[in-house]
């Protein structure tokens, strides 16, 4: 059965969960090239990111189409993993935890930027705010996370994004997580000189630094530093 | 100003007894859906106009308010730490704000502040408090509190914060952020002397990012006073609310009693929708925070996610009819805040004030705390001297009509429209500032005296 992409585009936009997880299930069984659909969707919700972005649609309409794309993805998932392992490489979904440090209980940066990790394909365990910097590490061991990301909206959060990179390294375990910072008065200067992984302007960014982390082939404690591209 | 326990113990029983929701529900079906069939039952759908971001209809501005009225009565606010909803009843929420004050006073001597609740067009000049909680260096803090206090339009101060105290990173929420609370309390009154104006009200407490600093600086014996300085309680956007913002409410009142601030934001674009949504949420979570917090003073405005800020036209539209609902339908001491985005050192951070203030002057409110010079998010990116002149505009442009207002704010919303998405980051204040002389450099007086003579051309009585 050819696959109808304008469905998929139509139920993602809408927010509608039941019809993409429908047509999910029919990529799955049916479809020719089960990659193209997710390509498809995965511009859908891009285009949704940016929309929302630009101002031009609101937060309700992007969590409910993040849903959607999650309903869709949740479907087609075991079909790509199990081609993946037919050709030989390795698709598992990455396991990403967020939240936003101690003292702090800016959510709404953080929250969007799950959203659209979540969207793309990313496991997202959200520990919500005022996380305290060992919490973070210990929810990584306990749910298998590859990634730990850290939202800070104050100066006078800032430093515990830091003491979780400085607690991976003094207890001699730089290598087991890839960790990103980001928020409002976070440069990238700052998350390269706190030894983090990584550092995204905005929720599009992040996504594709996750992506970048994910395919470098190299572990965290020797992967060069991702942040600003220089212009 | 005494708080009221029985009202008090009636709110932290409710954020212990009231619905559970999960995020999810709660923001989703709650927030969004009240709001959304709020805008529809009141025919608010389409009423913006961000090209006249001024309305002037006050049949239109009363039925926002209505509709806000009943979204508080429907959403309340719900307490991050236990997930249950601080519901009040339409005749609680109307109590709390009948028992709000109209009229109040702070500071001492010589520089007694009276706030008061303006109406629309109204001649009383409302009270300006600058500068917002940016951080500083340490050894910039006292010089810069000095600079501002030597501004004579600035009647109340609240920034800026700090972000090491005795050298050492504040880590917020830590015991480093309880010494923090009195140690800015110290800083400030040292800045105050040095400018001559002890006695000069403040607002409690920048640098304290959550209830510790608070704990740490207010009403305690050479802290923060309670009768002559006002708490801000910054509950979470978007109808959420916390421990935090409940034990600065309960600081205040073991400490014998004094005056809140209840204000957050809401965000355009987010949960509330467009500009209708956003204004309706404004009201709501306006008169949650006066009633719910005892609130002397309060105001939620919107925040565009879209730009971070709230100086485009849809955003300015919101601002100004939440601000005129409220004005027109309450007696409460009305605060609103104007997010620039651009700036120190820039024309287009005065561009923006302009807009803004002459905007929520015209709309009624009685009080705003500014300037958000850069969007407020790079250490010492704050001067006096914008300050100064946002609050000139601010107190000339009391008196105008909403119509003069919106004139004025058309013709100099054109001057930014284009960089609020890239809003330039200006210079530091140790650039913009001879540290010495605590003057500003002749360039940035220049652009100054440029575009208040501007403002004067276009009609807003700066001279
Ligand atoms: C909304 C807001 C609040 C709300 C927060 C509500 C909520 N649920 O989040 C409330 C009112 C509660 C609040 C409280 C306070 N706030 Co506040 N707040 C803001 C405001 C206006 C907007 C922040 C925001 O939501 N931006 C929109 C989002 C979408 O942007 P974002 O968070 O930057 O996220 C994007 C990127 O940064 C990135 N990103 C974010 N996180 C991550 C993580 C990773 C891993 C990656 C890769 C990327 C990434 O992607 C996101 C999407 O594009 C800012 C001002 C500003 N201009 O930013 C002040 C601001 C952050 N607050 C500030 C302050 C001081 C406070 C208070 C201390 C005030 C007080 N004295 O009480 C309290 C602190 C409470 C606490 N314990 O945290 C200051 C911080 C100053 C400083 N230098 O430290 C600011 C800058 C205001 C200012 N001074 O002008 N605040």
């Amino acid at each position: 059965m050819a696959t109808d992409y304008a469905a998929i585009r139509e139920a993602i936009v809408d927010g509608d969960a039941d019809t993409a997880a429908a047509l999910g299930r029919d990529v799955a069984e049916t479809a020719e090239n089960a990659l193209e659909a997710v390509d498809t969707a995965a511009t859908v919700i891009r285009e949704v990111g940016d929309r929302f972005g630009a101002g031009e649609i609101y937060l309700p309409e992007m969590v409910l189409a993040a849903e959607a794309m999650q309903a869709f993805m949740d479907e087609v998932t075991p079909r790509l993993e199990a081609e993946a392992q037919r050709s030989g490489e390795s698709r598992e979904t990455a396991k990403v935890v967020i939240g936003t440090v101690k003292g702090d209980i800016h959510s709404i940066g953080k929250n969007i930027v799950a959203t659209m990790l979540s969207a793309s394909g990313y496991e997202i365990i959200d520990l919500g705010v005022n996380v305290v910097p060992m919490d973070a590490i210990s929810e990584a061991d306990r749910t298998g996370a590859s990634i730990i990301g850290l939202s800070a909206l104050m100066t006078t959060s800032m430093p515990y994004q830091k003491e979780v990179v400085s607690l991976l390294t003094e207890l001699d375990r730089r290598n087991d997580y890839w960790v990103i910072v980001g928020g409002g008065p976070v440069t990238s200067d700052y998350a390269d000189e706190i030894g983090s992984n990584g550092w995204a302007p905005d929720a599009a960014a992040a996504v594709q630094l996750c992506d970048r982390m994910m395919s470098s082939g190299t572990g965290p404690a020797t992967a060069p530093f991702i942040g600003k591209e220089e212009e | 100003m005494k708080l009221d326990l029985d009202r008090i113990l009636d709110v932290l029983d409710k954020a212990h007894t009231g619905p559970v929701y999960n995020e999810r529900t709660f923001n989703l079906e709650v927030v969004a859906k009240t709001i959304q069939e709020k805008v529809a039952q009141y025919g608010l759908t389409g009423t913006c106009d961000p090209a006249n971001p001024i309305p002037a209809d006050d049949d239109l501005a009363d039925r926002f308010y209505q509709a806000g009225f009943d979204a508080a009565v429907d959403i309340g606010l719900l307490c991050a730490d236990t997930n249950r909803t601080i519901r009040l009843s339409a005749a609680e929420l109307q109590a709390g704000l009948d028992a709000a004050p109209s009229e109040f006073w702070l500071g001492s001597g010589d520089q007694r502040v009276h706030y008061r609740h303006r109406e629309l067009d109204d001649p009383t000049p409302p009270v300006w408090t600058a500068p917002l909680s940016i951080a500083v260096a340490e050894d910039a803090f006292v010089p810069m509190v000095e600079a501002f206090a030597r501004v004579p339009v600035i009647d109340v101060l609240q920034g800026p914060s700090l972000e090491t105290i005795h050298g050492r990173p504040l880590r917020s929420g830590s015991p480093y952020e309880h010494i923090a609370g009195r140690y800015q309390a110290d800083l400030m009154h040292e800045g105050l002397r040095r400018a001559g104006r002890e006695g000069m009200p403040l607002e409690a407490i920048a640098t304290s990012t959550t209830h510790i600093g608070v704990l740490g600086g207010y009403g305690v014996e050479g802290g923060y006073s309670r009768d002559s300085d006002i708490v801000t309680i910054l509950s979470i956007a978007d109808f959420w609310t916390s421990y935090e913002s409940l034990f600065k409410m309960t600081q205040v009142y073991v400490t014998g009693g004094g005056f809140i601030n209840g204000a957050t934001w809401v965000m355009l674009g987010g949960y509330a929708g467009g500009p209708e949504g956003t204004a309706v949420a404004c009201i709501a979570y306006t008169l949650l925070m006066i009633s719910v917090f005892q609130g002397a003073r309060g105001g939620v405005p919107p925040f565009d996610l879209a730009y971070m800020g709230n100086t485009g036209g849809r955003a300015q539209w919101a601002l100004s009819m939440f601000d005129q609902a409220v004005t027109r339908n309450t007696h409460v001491v009305l605060q609103s805040v104007v997010n620039q985005v651009t700036g120190p050192g820039t024309k287009e951070l005065l561009y923006e004030s302009i807009v803004g203030l002459t905007n929520i002057a015209v709309s009624g409110t009685a009080n705003s705390v500014g300037v958000r010079s850069a969007g407020g998010r790079l250490t010492n990116y704050l001067t006096p001297l914008e300050n100064q002149f946002a609050g000139e505009v601010y107190k000339a442009a009391a008196g105008m009509s909403r119509e003069q207002g919106n004139e004025i704010v058309k013709r100099f919303m054109p001057k930014y429209a284009a960089v609020l998405s890239t809003p330039p980051d200006g210079r530091p204040f140790q650039e913009l500032y001879n540290l010495d002389t605590l003057q500003p450099i002749a360039e940035w007086r220049q652009m100054y005296e440029e575009v208040k003579a501007e403002a004067i051309d276009a009609g807003l009585p700066m001279d």
